[in-house]
């Protein structure tokens, strides 16, 4: 492995030169990549500080929602409740705008929610119990950290998608494309020499016979 | 851009939602509604789709067939009313550990 060379390469003064350059841009691309690496992790460490927190808290506040829910629905009837809900007017109001980390497009979501209060939710009093609206109003707490949630969650696997690749490629090129190069180029800087050497083993005999001979 | 936000779920999850103010609402009972629910919004460019944890373990090679990588549309998973399911690996720390090859306190 240590001593792979690229195949199908004369040994030639041109071709030494271009895997020179090669060698260079390689050794080059790597530092830059290895930095973009490094700046990506730290982006992500910073977003794993945020989500920490959020799940959890979406989470009891879902579980806060659904209880109440099931309380409406024991004292309401099924049926009752999903007739409420679907005179409800649509709250949620979403714009997405996009956000680049080192390259990564990632989304930022600016949710508005209009908080609403008992009167503005579309359902009449007198069939509706109290336990309804709590649960409405849980339910859009619920959403706002939802769509918070959904956005660093989104970020996360797009930011280790980038990481992964990132990663990969920086690998490459360090374990082999650039080990690869410079066994190429001193494999070929060692045939030169030896070509050199023959020449002039060569010409040493060449310049003896003409001696011998005048 | 503006975009909206829609859930698919068991009826309970669906009817609290819209209670919440999400009209957008798909009922899934089996594998084949929620496919075709998130195939519907994904060509109607909904942006966040809300689905409960059960429907997307069950559809997981599905969504990540038409999510994958991109950023939109997306897909937040929440546990249903029975509470979160007790996975044994959780998606995200498991990427955490991928990514960072230590796992992470979470």
């Amino acid at each position: 492995m240590a001593q792979d060379t690229i195949e199908g390469i004369n040994p030639t003064r041109m071709e030494l030169l271009n895997l020179k350059n090669r060698e260079k841009l390689a050794v080059k691309g790597h530092s830059l990549l290895k930095e973009k690496r490094d700046a990506l992790i730290m982006e992500f460490f910073e977003i794993l500080d945020r989500v920490k927190g959020s799940r959890e808290k979406t989470e009891k506040k879902l579980k806060e929602a659904y209880t109440n829910l099931t309380d409406a629905q024991v004292i309401m009837g099924d049926l009752s409740v999903q007739k409420a809900a679907l005179s409800v007017k649509e709250s949620v109001n979403v714009k997405i705008e996009s956000r680049s980390i080192m390259g990564v497009i990632v989304p930022v979501v600016d949710s508005q929610i209009d908080s609403k209060t008992v009167l503005t939710r579309g359902y009449g009093f007198s069939d509706t119990s109290a336990k309804l609206d709590e649960a409405a109003k849980k339910f859009e707490e619920s959403v706002a950290l939802i769509i918070e949630l959904g956005e660093i969650e989104k970020t996360i696997y797009l930011l280790a998608a980038e990481i992964e690749s990132t990663k990969r490629r920086v690998n490459a090129l360090e374990h082999i494309m650039i080990p690869k190069i410079k066994n190429t180029v001193k494999s070929i800087e060692m045939r030169l020499q030896e070509m050199e050497r023959e020449t002039f083993v060569q010409l040493k005999m060449i310049k003896s016979a003409i001696d011998a001979n005048s | 851009m503006k975009s909206s936000v829609a859930v698919i779920g068991d009826i309970d999850t669906v009817t609290g939602f819209k209670l919440g103010g999400v009209k957008k609402g798909y009922i899934a009972n089996n594998n084949e509604e929620a496919e075709s629910a998130l195939t519907e919004l994904i060509n109607n460019e909904i942006s966040i789709i809300i689905i409960t944890e059960k429907i997307a373990d069950k559809i997981r090679e599905h969504i990540n067939k038409k999510v994958g990588s991109n950023v939109l549309p997306m897909i937040i998973e929440i546990p249903d009313k029975s509470g979160s399911s007790q996975r044994e690996a959780d998606p995200m720390s498991e990427l955490i550990k991928r990514v960072i090859g230590v796992e992470m306190i979470k």
